[in-house]
């Protein structure tokens, strides 16, 4: 019995530091050729670090999500050993304050520059500005750190809400419209909407467009937005003409919804991501877009600006880099990717890039000339 | 349904108290809980109030039957979750344990059946269902393992169990979205394939009701056996009459709830029907899903009320130590608890990823806290002892309707969440209000 106990308590010991471990541990990794960096090489945080000496620290929100593990740290992985430098990372759980911990602890790791997936872009800003007191670059990776000292990287995604709006108000210039936001607490919700505006602003006005439905999604929860889909449909009696979805997760939950009405593939929706699910709808037809953000292309632009400005280039000599006005009122020093509408006409390039292949985009495809 | 049972006194004639004189007395003549009567008018005002607010749309047949789908995972998995609480524990893991099962059960029948049965195997849906029961079975048997015999906290374990099994959800397609799921598991979560259709929707209707009355005249029976006091025949009369009616008017308003138009055309295709001009009113009935939450709560219900196992459960939660000290085997009854947990989630995680045709690593999330309103709504008390299967479904209705109404006004979601969690609050200062003021 005393045995038997005892093994329950180590299992839960496991069991508590295993949660632990995979949420907020820090993780260290040495890139090839940065193996002799130890503890006793002073970090040169001035100007003109040797590449040798370059360690870039990562800090991530969390690895909830397809894409952060998949394709954006191997990508920026590449970029800074292609430069000769050191990967450091670290994984905050979806936690604001473990991520400050975070960054703090990559500091005195002795990062030379930052790279932040913020999980909450004004919590961060304490840690940022001391990392920048300290004379630590830092970068705002696809998420938006109000510090115009910080440099932005990401893909324009006003500019995704548009190539989405697009795609449908060519569909359907006029006619009633729902909207289906992500998380209220996430500025790229908002970003998207903007984009929206932007495109189906003036038919708005005008009275050709009418939107019987918008809402906010608590965390993107796609079994939330077929909810909401099913509740606008019905308000709406079935009489809506097109879905503006922020991104791919949703606009699964919207056509369930759509199917269970007989409407999928008759009302257009859009969504964003490349989900290998939502390209598989796109060559059914009952998706009509969705913009992809190559991932590999963000990580690889973070990694080349982290090896300039770790060599020392100032943040407005980074190749390639704009001014973005920002919500909170800054002049951002930006690198703005463009992303891609991907529709039935030209599934190939995400086959071509080996994002997915033949027989993932056409599972259940007959009648598209790319699945032959 | 009620649980707190009224203790026989045997000095009373067999034929009942005297006619009642007030109408407290004529209320507690009919032993209907009060509590749930009242649940039920606060779920009419709320009906009847968003019917108006949205412009006529809340109590139509087609929004009632959307409602009654959206409200069967969080049903099934609160007619557990009133067993865990009632034994004083709690599962906080409930949410990422659906993401655990679901998205092993999307993967088993997405990736791992079709490279040996191939796509559209008529069994895959039963193995699939079958693996994910077991799986929530082990599941919740460890959990209930180390808080019964390692005696750490339900709510540390749970806890833990939040963490980690988000944590396996997501390792196991690396955040992937699984999808499309099996053409026959999809039934499961309803839609315009997965329901009864009019004649067996119907046909339920009426061994519902026959079980009814079947229950009260047995009720009946027994009582006059037993010597314990006879509610008035009026009374019994009224609950079988009224509890009939409840069942067909319910049956009626899913048969009222006719096939899309777009997807009746498509069936009149497929079968060479030509187009009628009224157009084709195909009547969708009872759909799979809300089958599947009634069953679990008239199983729940008779497990907590009739089944030693339920009986141990409510001695655990009203005192622990004589219930040990009486010969239960307490720790051995809290693991069973869990493990009907884990089952209801698992069943719970079908409906769910069935429902969406996908499943993706941050599926439940948060919907652990909608089961434990729902079962507090329901009347089930956190100092454990007390709680009702059918109050704890009513008060998944309740939590659902309130959703469900405020997107159908429109209301956005950061209010929406104000909203639930208000009423929250409120439905449980109510509830210990009126208790404190019965036991004076």
């Amino acid at each position: 019995m005393k045995i038997r106990k005892s093994l329950l308590v180590v299992a839960i010991l496991a069991l508590v530091a295993a949660a632990c471990g995979g949420e907020a541990g820090t993780t260290t990794t040495a890139g090839d050729a940065g193996t002799t960096t130890t503890a006793g090489d002073a970090p040169d945080t001035t100007a003109g670090a040797g590449a040798e000496d370059i360690i870039v620290g990562v800090s991530w929100n969390n690895y909830n999500e397809e894409r952060w593990a998949r394709w954006d740290e191997p990508s920026i992985r590449e970029a800074l050993e292609a430069g000769g430098a050191t990967y450091i990372s670290s994984d905050a759980g979806s936690s604001a304050e473990q991520q400050l911990t975070d960054v703090e602890n990559l500091i005195s790791q002795g990062a030379d520059v930052l790279i932040i997936l913020a999980q909450d872009g004004t919590a961060v800003l304490p840690a940022v500005q001391a990392a920048l007191e300290q004379g630590v670059p830092v970068i705002a990776y696809d998420r938006l750190i109000e510090d115009p000292g910080a440099l932005y990287i990401t893909f324009d995604n006003i500019g995704v809400g548009r190539l989405q709006a697009e795609v449908i108000y060519d569909m359907v210039p006029s006619g009633n419209y729902v909207i289906i936001k992500g998380d209220s607490g996430d500025a790229n919700a908002d970003f998207l909407r903007e984009g929206f505006e932007q495109v189906i602003g003036d038919a708005v006005a005008a009275g050709d467009i009418e939107i019987v439905g918008e809402s906010y999604t608590d965390n993107w929860d796609p079994a939330l937005a077929q909810t909401q889909m099913e509740q606008f449909l019905t308000q709406a009696n079935n009489d809506v003409q097109a879905v503006l979805s922020e991104n791919d997760g949703m606009a699964s939950g919207v056509v369930s919804a759509l199917e269970a009405q007989g409407l999928a593939g008759e009302v257009p929706v859009s969504g964003q991501d490349g989900d290998l699910a939502a390209l598989n709808r796109v060559a059914l037809g009952t998706q009509s877009v969705s913009v992809w953000k190559d991932a590999r292309e963000l990580g690889k632009a973070a990694g080349e600006a982290a090896i300039a400005m770790a060599r020392g280039a100032a943040i407005g000599d980074v190749p390639g880099v704009v001014q973005f006005d920002s919500p909170g009122g800054n002049s951002m020093t930006s690198i703005l990717l463009e992303p891609i509408a991907i529709t039935q006409d030209n599934l190939n390039l995400v086959v071509d890039a080996g994002w997915i292949t033949i027989e993932q985009v056409c599972q259940g495809v007959t009648s598209l000339d790319i699945c032959g | 349904m009620s649980v707190t049972e009224v203790p026989p006194s045997e000095t009373e004639q067999l034929e009942g108290p005297p006619p009642p004189r007030s109408f407290t007395a004529l209320i507690r003549s009919t032993e209907i809980d009060t509590r749930m009567l009242g649940m039920m008018a606060l779920l009419v005002v709320i009906w009847v109030g968003f019917h108006f607010m949205s412009g006529g749309t809340f109590l139509t047949p087609r929004n009632l039957w959307n409602l009654s789908v959206q409200f069967s995972p969080v049903a099934i998995m609160a007619t557990g979750m009133v067993l865990i609480i009632v034994s004083r524990n709690i599962d906080l893991s409930v949410g990422s344990m659906l993401g655990l099962i679901g998205m092993s059960m999307a993967v088993v029948q997405a990736e791992i059946l079709p490279t040996y049965l191939g796509f559209g195997h008529p069994a895959t849906w039963i193995i699939v269902l079958a693996f994910g029961l077991v799986l929530g079975a082990l599941v919740g048997m460890f959990q209930g393992f180390v808080v019964a015999y390692a005696g750490v906290p339900a709510f540390i374990v749970t806890l833990g169990g939040l963490l980690v099994w988000r944590g396996v959800a997501w390792s196991l397609a690396s955040g992937r979205t699984v999808a499309p799921m099996d053409s026959t598991f999809q039934l499961l979560g309803g839609g315009s394939r997965g329901s009864l259709g009019a004649l067996g929707s119907w046909i339920v209707a009426g061994l519902v009701s026959a079980g009814i009355v079947a229950y009260l005249a047995y009720d009946r029976r027994q009582r006059r056996r037993y010597g314990f006091t006879l509610r008035p025949r009026w009374v019994v009369i009224a609950l079988g009459v009224g509890g009939c009616l409840a069942v067909f008017g319910a049956v009626w308003v899913m048969n009222s709830y006719y096939l899309p138009e777009n997807l009746a055309r498509q069936i009149a295709e497929q079968r060479g029907i030509a187009w009628p001009e009224a157009g084709l009113q195909i009547p969708l009935g009872i759909s799979y899903p809300v089958l599947i939450a009634m069953g679990a709560m008239l199983v729940m219900s008779f497990i907590a009320n009739r089944r030693r196992f339920g009986r141990y459960v409510f001695s655990i939660g009203g005192n622990p130590e004589a219930a040990e000290l009486g010969g239960i085997n307490t720790r051995w009854t809290v693991v069973k608890a869990f493990m009907v947990m884990g089952i209801l989630v698992a069943v719970a995680a079908a409906v769910t990823i069935a429902r969406l045709n996908a499943a993706t690593s941050g599926l439940g999330t948060l919907s652990e806290l909608y089961v434990i309103a729902a079962a507090v709504i329901g009347g089930t008390s956190l100092s454990g002892g007390l709680g009702t299967v059918s109050g704890a479904v009513l008060g998944a209705l309740v939590m659902q309707s309130l959703q469900s109404g405020m997107v159908l006004m429109r209301v956005d979601a950061p209010l929406q969440d104000i909203v639930v969690g208000i009423v929250l609050v409120i439905a449980v200062a109510v509830d210990v209000y009126y208790r404190r003021r019965s036991t004076r």
